[in-house]
């Protein structure tokens, strides 16, 4: 099992993106790559061709709270060690391109991010409920409702 | 011959949990299927951000029925490296103690399970019989046979004495007697091999594809087990083999997980004559520090993934469980399809369905 | 007259039947039990199962066809009790004729082919699924069953059970003789009463019960007790055309002989149960003709190069 080379792997990220993004603190046992949203395919190919990172343990939604208010998405990828891209999105109408034709394995954790947290995944088939009543039309229900905010 | 759609489930012989397969029939070839989850959803994550981190280790308990000890043990890893706590030796050993029991008792409830559907009734019972023999270990340490509650934040909840060891010792000479007639019966076997060799093989680029995890992977020959390539403690100081096997079809994965078996009782064996004394818990500051933290565990079926956040309050702000059925499911689409309608238990068999554990 | 009415409803006829299929069904689940460490059920619980069954509701679903399901398990019951009728039991046959052989096995193959209409009459998409496999799994059995049962006839001369059953006290039994057309006799058996491991019509995992899926109450009661009728007129007619021992034997013995010969294939079915994986329905059929009804013409030519 080979371990990440993490040096190499931000000596190439460092033409894509912007050096500062990376943080090796902010989430204990992972290393953190912070990017833009529209920059998710090309990184994702970059791990998957150049360093052999197939192994996406899950997507990761949540809400924070910010100015204003945002939604992290984090991709935890695996490989002898966590490695986390983390994407920030608007909270009113968070889109992101869907890795399922990279990843196949993402389409079951994609459609749970859809349903929960109402992200949009474009460049794939629609994310039908997973956990959720057919019938469901309330919100994405992990979302904090406005009263309880 | 016609198209026919036959449901499998929610409810249906087969499933011991509720899911629903669609699936797609002409004649005795199935032609595809669709899976439909979500009849035991909880909204344990939810819940999670209402309870406070000493209830949450009793919820996290109950994700699932089976490989309940590996989730707690998870959540505490991750509250514990939130709070810096350094743990004595003694309690990552009756921790890792109880998780090889329960990779035992997971497995071979699954191995009857997969002889039931392909109508081995005597392996079932005989299985399930000697599994047991280890839950009863675990009642008489922990005093649950299901929901053992041996861990608290900052220790286990109880510690071994001095009968404990010799009757662990004797169930794992016991169960190495038990092991081998096992194993006797899936090599050699001639129906069971004709049931289960060449079922729907996945290649191992398949399986990486996938992100498929645990010992269904690692009977496609990805040869990851999170015990040694991402250790907790005491792992890194214990003696076992990662098993792995080339074929990828149900038999490698029975033979995989009775391999693993034996690699667990080795491993209850150490870990009885390792065992440091000390003290089984520190005390654990009430207040949770901000902070991420992702923590990865080998539980029986694969690798489980916990994230959790705290904002300093009481609650978890955000509490992420991916079990390792998840990303098992995925391939069921590749594999049901181009197979007989006999073989649709042995698929669903093979992957060592938890659907508690997927549906949360 | 009232000679004839004791033979139908008492001995060997109705009765008497249903008697051994309880007795069988419970000895195989006592037996299956504890091949599978379990203590397995009491004398009475066939019984009991009858009795609860009676009284469940009666449920089919809307597009079933009432008149079909309700004449099915009894068109079957018919049969098999006919049957049962003209096997001798140790010796005794009192409707014995010659060719009465012929008629056993045609009357056997009535439950099957009723037991595919009735999963095509019921409206269930396990039914129609378990209907199709058990007409499919009767194509692979009945034939190497059907050549293997003729090895007897042939042997002994005569298409009379009684004649074949008598003529083995001066022959021996036959089973000595053709020890491969027997295993085939069974094999076949356990494919005619859908038996572990050639239960691929209900197979639960896959086809929830199969034809019976949609069956309840006072039908699936008759239903099981002709599998069990089924049960006994198979294995009282193994034992007559391959063991029979009545003229051997001092006449007191001949009875106890002729059951404990039955209760052994009772144990030879309960233990092919318990130690064979069931087979898939392609597997059945690659077995049935490429090996079992092979070694059957095999064991039919020995017999006739024997009387030769």
């Amino acid at each position: 099992m080979n371990k990440l080379d993490v040096d190499a792997l931000f000596n190439v990220l460092g033409g894509e993106i912007d050096q500062a993004c990376i943080r090796q603190d902010s989430i204990q046992n992972e290393v953190v790559i912070e990017i833009p949203a529209e920059k998710l395919p090309e990184v994702s190919s970059i791990l998957l061709d150049q360093f052999d990172l197939y192994h996406l343990s899950t997507i990761t939604a949540e809400e924070r709270t910010g100015d204003p208010d945002y939604l992290e998405v984090q991709y935890n990828f695996w490989k002898g060690s966590g490695l986390t891209l983390l994407i920030r999105l608007e909270k009113d109408s968070p889109v992101l391109r869907s890795l399922t034709g990279m990843i196949p394995g993402a389409d079951f954790y994609e459609r749970e991010v859809a349903e929960m947290f109402g992200v949009r995944f474009t460049h794939r088939a629609e994310t039908p409920p997973l956990l959720l009543p057919d019938d469901w039309d309330g919100d994405p229900p992990m979302l904090q409702k406005e009263e309880t905010k | 011959m016609d198209k026919m759609n036959i449901p499998i489930g929610p409810q249906h012989p087969l499933l011991k949990e509720p899911l629903r397969l669609n699936i797609e029939i002409s004649g005795e070839r199935v032609l595809g299927g669709i899976l439909r989850l979500g009849y035991v959803h909880r909204g344990i994550e939810k819940l999670a951000q209402t309870r406070n981190y000493n209830q949450n280790v009793s919820l996290t308990e109950r994700v699932c029925g089976i490989c309940s000890h590996v989730h707690t043990t998870t959540f505490c890893r991750a509250v514990e490296a939130l709070l810096g706590l350094e743990l004595p030796e003694r309690v990552h050993y009756i921790r890792a103690l109880m998780c090889e029991m329960e990779r035992i008792h997971s497995h071979l409830l699954w191995l009857g399970i997969l002889a039931k559907h392909i109508g081995l009734e005597m392996v079932f019972m005989h299985t399930w019989h000697d599994r047991e023999s280890i839950l009863d270990v675990m009642e008489e340490m922990s005093g649950g046979r299901v929901a053992h509650a041996v861990n608290q934040i900052g220790g286990v909840r109880f510690d071994l004495d001095e009968d404990h060891g010799p009757m662990v010792d004797s169930t794992v000479k016991k169960l190495k007697v038990d092991y081998e007639e096992l194993l006797d019966v899936i090599e050699h076997d001639t129906t069971l091999k004709a049931r289960t060799q060449g079922v729907a093989p996945l290649s191992t680029d398949d399986m990486k594809r996938y992100c498929v995890v645990g010992p269904v992977a690692r009977a496609s020959g990805v040869d990851v087990d999170m015990r040694r390539d991402d250790p907790m403690p005491p792992y890194d100081k214990l003696d076992f083999q990662v098993i792995t096997h080339p074929d990828g079809d149900a038999w490698s994965r029975t033979y995989v997980r009775l391999q693993e078996i034996r690699q667990s009782l080795h491993l209850c064996k150490q870990i009885i004559d390792d065992i440091p004394e000390g003290p089984i818990s520190v005390r654990a500051p009430r207040k949770v520090p901000a902070g991420e933290v992702v923590m990865r565990s080998e539980a029986p079926r694969g690798e489980l993934f916990y994230y959790l956040r705290s904002d300093g309050s009481d609650y978890p702000a955000r509490l992420k469980i991916r079990t390792p059925t998840l990303p098992a499911l995925g391939i069921l689409p590749e594999q049901l399809s181009e197979i007989h309608i006999a073989d649709i238990p042995v698929v669903l068999a093979g992957i060592d369905l938890c659907i508690a554990c997927a549906d949360r | 007259m009232a000679e004839s009415l004791f033979y139908l409803l008492i001995f060997p006829g109705i009765t008497f039947q249903l008697v051994c299929g309880w007795f069988f069904e419970w000895f195989d689940r006592k037996l299956q039990a504890r091949f599978q460490r379990r203590v397995g059920p009491r004398w009475f619980q066939p019984l009991a199962d009858l009795l609860k069954l009676f009284s469940k509701e009666d449920l089919l679903p809307s597009g079933a066809n009432e008149f079909a399901a309700a004449a099915l398990p009894l068109i079957s019951l018919g049969a098999v009790l006919t049957a049962g009728v003209y096997v001798p039991i140790a010796g005794f046959s009192p409707a014995s004729f010659e060719g009465d052989l012929i008629v056993i096995i045609f009357l056997l193959s009535v439950p099957t082919l009723a037991y595919y209409l009735a999963g095509i009459i019921s409206a269930g998409i396990y039914s129609v699924l378990g209907g199709g496999r058990s007409l499919l799994q009767f194509f692979s059995y009945e034939v190497p069953l059907l050549i293997a049962l003729s090895g007897p006839a042939v042997m002994a001369g005569t298409w009379s059970i009684r004649e074949i059953s008598s003529i083995q006290a001066e022959m021996g039994p036959f089973v000595l003789f053709q020890p491969i057309g027997f295993i085939l006799a069974v094999v076949g058996l356990i494919g005619k009463l859908k038996r572990s491991p050639l239960d691929i019509p209900k197979a639960k995992s896959e086809v929830v019960a199969g034809s019976l899926t949609e069956f309840g109450g006072v039908k699936l009661a008759i239903w099981n007790t002709v599998m069990n009728i089924q049960a006994v007129v198979g294995i009282f007619l193994l034992v007559n055309l391959y063991s029979s021992w009545s003229g051997i034997v001092a006449p007191v013995l001949a009875v106890p002989v002729f059951f404990l010969e039955s209760v052994l294939m009772i144990f030879v079915l309960s233990a092919a149960s318990a130690v064979f994986a069931r087979l898939r329905i392609d597997q059945l059929a690659g077995l049935g003709w490429k090996v079992l009804v092979p070694l059957a013409l095999l064991q039919l030519l020995v017999v006739i190069l024997m009387g030769v």
